[in-house]
């Protein structure tokens, strides 16, 4: 009943910032949703794999990723505020009504227990971002929105083929409702075809979400305009939900004689993002976008994690993690670069050090962070998918996955630099520093030192909840 | 009577590749909404009240009225009454449109299962292929609508292709993607001026 009464909360709290027109309404609002949210989480913690309201259980994999959105709400929030402070009154509750919305929709996803339960919520996240990604209503606005609906809507689409094809499987059309639980027993003796085209469409439909190759794209323009703080959801925990689609999929037709295909798909599906990641990176001349081209690589990488098997599929999730902490800082951190230095091209960027100090420090870490450079917690996950790797006899995906990583390092490194210690390459930077305070980089730093902590300790009930998340595939 | 009703469907689908008009692709959109509405009726036979409403709300009333509604407006406000074709002229969009049919008639064939009827997946098949083909052959913006409706129909047809009932779980995702869609065309697709192919202000 709790997860009820949380679904109520939120959409009566949405209703709510709507109707009443006063900002400080909305904040005292949006601030009690953020505790209610972290309340659902601890609820969900405490109770692991209860069952609620039939089409929702607390998994072990549901709970871990909610716990990672619970501790992005608040600075989500946070900045949100400070992002739309100069908004009318009607654009600034839009914004927070679609922002509680998109939280609770992806917490529906991250919950569900069966495919098309999460396919609902899926799509619903679609019409709250697409809300979000419009919220500056300049004509880039409409096209990045545009392009984010459409894509989505027929990624998704074919999403949902593949999962009426586990409907074929069974022969009844209520199959593709049916629970994780319930399906898992009927794959054993299906005919593979099935299970594979099923698995391709899933792939191709939920990689709109994940940010994958091949629908990367979508993601990658809505990121160029979207309001920092959405970004920061956008490229962590809403790529999470694609991810968990995926590997909702992948957990169940593991026991099926599909399961090395599986493994090639995401492994050639992982390739070829950062093959993408590392072409664009090299060329990108728009902050947010190359990092929105990061998380390509990154999510590249969590699939070859995925497909390597092992040690991979530990380093996935922990990669997952970690990733949404840092890339959520560094995009949070775009909010600031904006309003110091008025642009995200990079040619008009420089000297971000002497007209920013704490913002350039936040670049500088997230950089180290993001690129998996020790002490970031990132490195540990990408030791564990190499060892992988090499453990599987995956040499080649290895060679290439290195060497395609060496120019993501180049390209991210020289950029950063570039903006935080060099002169602009074209107009002078107009500096306006007062209304950007030191203080509001807080949230990024703890962001940023929680990836590094987990570089030295990774707490129990971290280890604990990834542990049973991939304990389905090590039977 | 289904058999009829799954081959007028596929004729519509033909039509699409060979059709220049706009007008022509709105009245299609209509027609395959009727189309799906009979298919559905003649083919779930144990369906409750409630998901025969849900389902004639869907076909009749979205997909056979409102949506072709609502394209005409965009129509009849941009005044464009021709398809614009990136570069590929009807007759090789027919072949190629003909050719999706032999493919999705092979590959449901060798995907033979006591439970599937393999008439219902080889149009929804050469249904899917049909709407991704518009998506890509085409540029105006009200095309690649037009696709994703196809697109639509495709994912209700293969909701129909297995047993003769329909949860409502599924209705209600089905009628979930018709939602984003009319969104979609009502209102973004209203602002950005449908008939241009002026999507390239976002590169890197």
């Amino acid at each position: 009943m709790i997860l009820l009464l949380f679904f109520i909360l939120s959409f009566l709290f949405c209703g709510l910032i709507l109707l009443f027109r006063n900002k400080a309404v909305t904040r005292i609002l949006v601030i009690s949703y953020a505790f209610i949210h972290v309340a659902l989480t601890i609820y969900g913690y405490i109770n692991i794999n209860k069952t609620e309201l039939a089409y929702f259980t607390f998994t072990s994999t549901g709970v871990l990723l909610l716990a990672v959105l619970s501790v992005l709400v608040i600075p989500v929030i946070y900045h949100g505020f400070i992002y739309a402070s100069r908004d009318e009154i009607k654009r600034y509750n839009i914004y927070h009504a679609a922002l509680v919305a998109l939280i609770t929709f992806m917490s529906g996803a991250y919950l569900a227990n069966g495919m098309t339960v999460l396919w609902i919520f899926v799509e619903a996240t679609t019409l709250a971002v697409a809300a979000l990604i419009y919220h500056d209503r300049t004509d880039t606005a409409l096209e990045a929105t545009w392009k984010y609906v459409f894509i989505c809507s027929v990624g998704i689409s074919l999403a949902y083929l593949g999962i009426l094809f586990l409907g074929f499987i069974y022969g009844r059309g209520d199959a593709a409702s049916l629970s994780f639980s319930s399906l898992e027993n009927i794959l054993k003796e299906a005919n593979p075809m099935y299970l594979k085209i099923a698995f391709v469409f899933v792939v191709i439909g939920f990689s709109t979400k994940m940010g994958l190759f091949p629908m990367h794209t979508v993601t990658i323009d809505a990121h160029s305009v979207a309001p920092p703080p959405i970004s920061a959801l956008i490229s962590t925990t809403l790529m999470n939900v694609g991810f968990l689609a995926i590997f909702r999929v992948y957990t169940l037709f593991s026991s099926s004689s599909i399961f090395s295909f599986m493994n090639s798909v995401l492994i050639l599906s992982g390739v070829l993002s950062l093959l993408m990641a590392a072409g664009y990176m090299l060329k990108a001349k728009h902050l947010k976008r190359m990092l929105a081209y990061s998380s390509l690589e990154n999510m590249g990488l969590v699939a070859i994690a995925l497909g390597v098997g092992g040690d991979g599929w530990y380093a996935a999730f922990f990669l997952i993690v970690l990733h949404s902490f840092a890339k959520s800082s560094l995009f949070f951190q775009m909010g600031q670069l904006s309003r110091v230095l008025h642009t995200f091209r990079l040619d008009e960027t420089g000297r971000y050090m002497q007209l920013y100090p704490a913002g350039a420090m936040v670049l500088l870490t997230g950089m180290v962070c993001v690129l998996a450079i020790p002490p970031s917690g990132l490195f540990i996950s990408e030791v564990m998918i190499f060892k992988g790797m090499v453990m599987n006899d995956q040499w080649l995906v290895l060679v290439i996955a290195v060497i395609l990583l060496c120019f993501v390092v180049y390209a991210m490194s020289t950029r950063v630099m570039h903006i935080i210690f060099s002169e602009p390459r074209n107009n002078p930077v107009q500096s306006s520093q007062e209304s950007v305070r030191s203080i509001e980089t807080l949230s990024q730093f703890l962001l940023l030192g929680t990836v590094i902590i987990l570089c030295f300790y990774q707490p129990h009930f971290l280890t604990d909840l990834i542990n049973q998340s991939i304990s389905v595939l090590l039977k | 009577m289904i058999p009829y009703l799954i081959v007028l469907f596929a004729i519509t689908l033909v039509y699409f590749a060979s059709a220049e008009r706009l007008i022509i692709y709105i009245r299609l959109i209509g027609l395959q909404g009727l189309l799906l509405c009979g298919i559905a009726l003649f083919e779930l036979r144990e369906i409750n009240t409630a998901n025969l409403i849900f389902i004639v709300a869907e076909t009749l009333l979205f997909k056979t009225i409102l949506i072709p509604y609502l394209l005409k407006w965009i129509v009849s406000r941009s005044g464009v009454t021709k398809v614009h074709r990136q570069a590929m002229p009807g007759f090789y969009l027919l072949i190629f449109s003909i050719a999706s049919l032999l493919v999705s008639v092979i590959l449901s064939n060798s995907l033979v299962n006591q439970f599937v009827n393999t008439i219902f997946m080889s149009i929804a098949l050469f249904t899917l292929f049909t709407g991704l083909l518009l998506i890509v052959t085409h540029r105006l913006i009200i095309s690649h609508l037009i696709g994703f409706l196809i697109i639509e129909n495709a994912v209700f047809l293969f909701s129909l292709a297995v047993g003769n009932s329909m949860p409502m779980l599924i209705n209600i995702g089905i009628l979930l993607d018709i939602f984003v869609g009319v969104l979609v065309l009502g209102f973004f697709g209203l602002r950005l001026r449908p008939h241009t192919n002026e999507l390239t202000r976002l590169k890197d």
